[in-house]
């Protein structure tokens, strides 16, 4: 996206060379060993150190708080009932992963 | 450089130096010679959008004018334009250029306005034809749109790299003893056009050795910088993208929580990091956003930034070169290096020059190739002829190849 | 070997000889530029908000006491953006005397659970705010673009954009890749 980069192209000349270096956040789950394993991370290459992985029911309760540690990945057991994962790096900032998306989960 | 090779071995050698030389730009003669151009032109193309409109100067009132703060500017846009809301203050490194402030009208419209930095008056509005962006995209990639991180046609001109620095390097290969040129400088104007340009090329070859060496190794960061993001691979340690956390928004009023000024901003980063001078500052681009100071530091080639959070005054995120690594130190530079606007107009007239000669070197690679072998098609006929009784013209072509 | 001698030409392999036209023919990818340029002013246009919000413009809405006006940026299929999916940009325009109460606002394709998970934040100017918005995975040509906004008074108010009237090139889109998996 352009308008981001504009002002920065326009003025800060010497930021960045390109108008479209994007920086979106993204989190994939899949089972692994009976465990649900999500990596999170920007679409640029950065990694998630850092930011919240919450596990929430579809009822609104926070099943599994969590944090992505260096290596962007957070491992959970899989919870009773139908849940969401959210990688929250801030509001507005956020992915969301159905436990249907859930690579292995899927019926 | 003695060596123990025979005479002929080694010409057969440097001959074939001088065929990869000739293959390398040659084909693609026309888009070199282009980007080469139009990148000579957006070196300068700030210093041309001055000279050609009156509005873009930084015009001192009186002698002893001093500049004003962002909170003066910001309240003297606002109220010359009532309703706009501004989203971003540059002050440019050359003193002799009005403030950029980018605003959004009621209407939707985005403009950069030109504000006098003495007296906070509008003196233009910029419109959609951006002569600078317009060459540097002419130049970059050729207008090829963007889609997602990549346009094909920034790939196609950084990858011009790969023949730039090819011709550096087989072009000081061919040229025999080419450090004698610096001392011995010969340009003959008047054996012809033959001698004339590959006199030229070879002395503006010598002395553009470093530029040449330059714009090729950063056009080549560039077409790796894209590989890479192609790739979601970066280099950057720059970690998460920092956002306002939403406890620091204030909740109870009722109303839109004020942000603290502009100077005060400022103010506050300089307090923790003095040697950074704010040259910029980007307004909040929503409730859970930065204000971000910036300008250059210690080391002229990099913009360091740091974000205050807009509601309780804290620095809560730098990117100053402290906190880079060595290998982002290196690939940073690359930007500033290629464009050389990171020392004043002395430098950018030193690029513009070296640019020209690059441009030139292009041209009369094409100008040397072209006489010669139109020089050389010619004696071979002239020889065949008078050799043979019955000239081929077949064989003579085929000669010619 | 035999019979007439006939020198060695000094510039075999070197480029040219009697195709040395040839070599001028890289001209002709300057018709890139030239070719792109309407695109590229147009696009320009559009950036600076001359020839609208977006290129698909869906007119006012209201949303609670509020009302503001929502275009597709780009009137072309979803973008995509390696790891983080596919990306389709739409944008707002708040009224004058609505812009001071809005403290944010949030699309998401498809109805947000919390507003913890409304979906991505506007950036911009009260007069011209975008996001990318990325496309779930198991989205359905019947879902819809929903806009949550905040106010500074501590209310959240939603509205539903039909994804066939928000983005006909995303339906589009979606169908084909329907019937390619």
């Amino acid at each position: 996206m352009r308008n981001k980069i504009l002002w920065l192209v326009a003025a800060l000349s010497s930021a960045t060379a390109s108008p479209a270096l994007a920086h979106y956040p993204y989190c994939t789950c899949a089972l692994e060993d009976g465990k649900v394993a999500c990596k999170g991370g920007f679409s640029d290459g950065t990694g998630a150190e850092g930011v919240t992985l919450d596990v929430i029911s579809y009822d609104e309760q926070i099943l599994v708080p969590g944090k992505f540690g260096a290596d962007s990945v957070v491992r959970f057991d899989k919870p009773s009932g139908e849940f969401y994962v959210l990688f929250d790096a801030g509001p507005g900032h956020v992915v969301e992963v159905d436990w249907r998306d859930i690579d292995g989960l899927t019926p | 450089m003695e060596t123990t090779r025979p005479a002929k071995e080694k010409k057969k050698a440097t001959r074939l130096w001088l065929i990869v030389h000739s293959w390398l730009a040659l084909p693609l003669w026309v888009l070199i010679f282009f980007v080469c151009l139009t990148g000579t032109i957006a070196t300068v193309s700030q210093e041309i959008v001055w000279l050609a409109k009156p509005e873009v100067r930084a015009n001192r009132p009186t002698p002893d004018a001093v500049p004003l703060g962002y909170d003066a500017i910001l309240a003297a846009v606002e109220k010359a334009e009532p309703g706009v809301a501004v989203s971003f203050i540059s002050r440019p490194v050359k003193s002799i250029f009005a403030l950029d402030v980018f605003v959004s009208y009621p209407d939707g419209r985005t403009r950069s306005l030109f504000v006098n930095p003495y007296t906070g008056a509008i003196q233009g509005v910029g419109g959609v034809f951006d002569f600078r962006y317009f060459m540097r995209a002419l130049h970059g990639w050729l207008l090829v749109p963007f889609v997602g991180a990549t346009s094909w046609g920034w790939y196609l001109v950084s990858a011009l790299s790969i023949p730039m620095l090819g011709s550096l390097v087989t072009g000081l290969v061919v040229y025999k003893k080419f450090w004698r040129g610096y001392l011995n400088p010969r340009l003959r104007l008047r054996n012809g056009a033959r001698i004339f340009w590959g006199d030229f090329h070879r002395l503006a070859g010598i002395w553009s050795v470093p530029f040449i060496a330059i714009m090729a190794v950063t056009a080549g960061w560039f077409l790796i910088q894209h590989i890479l993001a192609d790739n979601n691979i970066t280099v950057s340690t720059a970690g998460v993208p920092p956002v306002v956390a939403r406890e620091d928004v204030p909740a109870e009023g009722g109303a839109k929580a004020p942000w603290i000024s502009l100077d005060r901003a400022g103010q506050l980063v300089r307090e923790k990091f003095p040697d950074l001078s704010p040259d910029f500052v980007a307004l909040p681009s929503n409730a859970f956003s930065h204000i971000v100071v910036g300008g250059r530091g210690a080391y002229p080639l990099i913009f360091e930034t740091a974000n205050v959070n807009p509601y309780n005054g804290e620095v809560e995120w730098t990117r100053r070169v402290s906190d880079r690594s060595a290998l982002e130190l290196v690939t940073e530079s690359m930007r500033p290096l290629h464009t050389g606007d990171f020392a004043g107009l002395w430098l950018k007239l030193v690029y513009f020059l070296f640019g020209l000669l690059l441009t030139m070197m292009v041209f009369s690679g094409m100008m040397i190739w072209l006489k010669r072998t139109a020089l050389a098609t010619a004696k071979l006929v002239r020889d065949i002829n008078a050799e043979r009784a019955l000239p081929s013209v077949e064989g003579v072509r085929e000669a010619a190849e | 070997m035999t019979g007439v001698k006939v020198k060695t030409n000094p510039h075999a392999g070197l480029p040219g000889g009697r195709h040395r036209w040839r070599f001028h023919l890289s001209v002709l990818l300057l018709v890139i530029p030239i070719v792109l340029s309407p695109k590229f002013f147009r696009e320009e246009a559009l950036f600076f908000g001359d020839s609208g919000l977006g290129q698909r413009e869906l007119g006012e809405k209201a949303i609670g006491p509020w009302h503001v006006h929502v275009a597709e940026y780009m009137a072309n299929a979803p973008t995509d953006q390696g790891l983080a999916g596919h990306m389709k940009t739409f944008a707002i325009r708040w009224n004058a005397e609505d812009a001071d109460h809005i403290k944010a606002s949030y699309f998401r394709i498809g109805k947000p659970r919390s507003l913890r998970a409304a979906g991505v934040v506007l950036s911009g100017g009260p007069y011209r705010q975008m996001a990318d918005v990325p496309i779930p995975e198991r989205v359905k040509p019947t879902d819809a673009l929903w806009l949550t906004v905040e106010g500074w008074d501590g209310t959240v108010h939603q509205a539903a954009i039909p994804l066939d009237e928000a983005s006909p090139a995303t339906i589009a889109w979606l169908k084909q890749r329907g019937e390619t998996r």
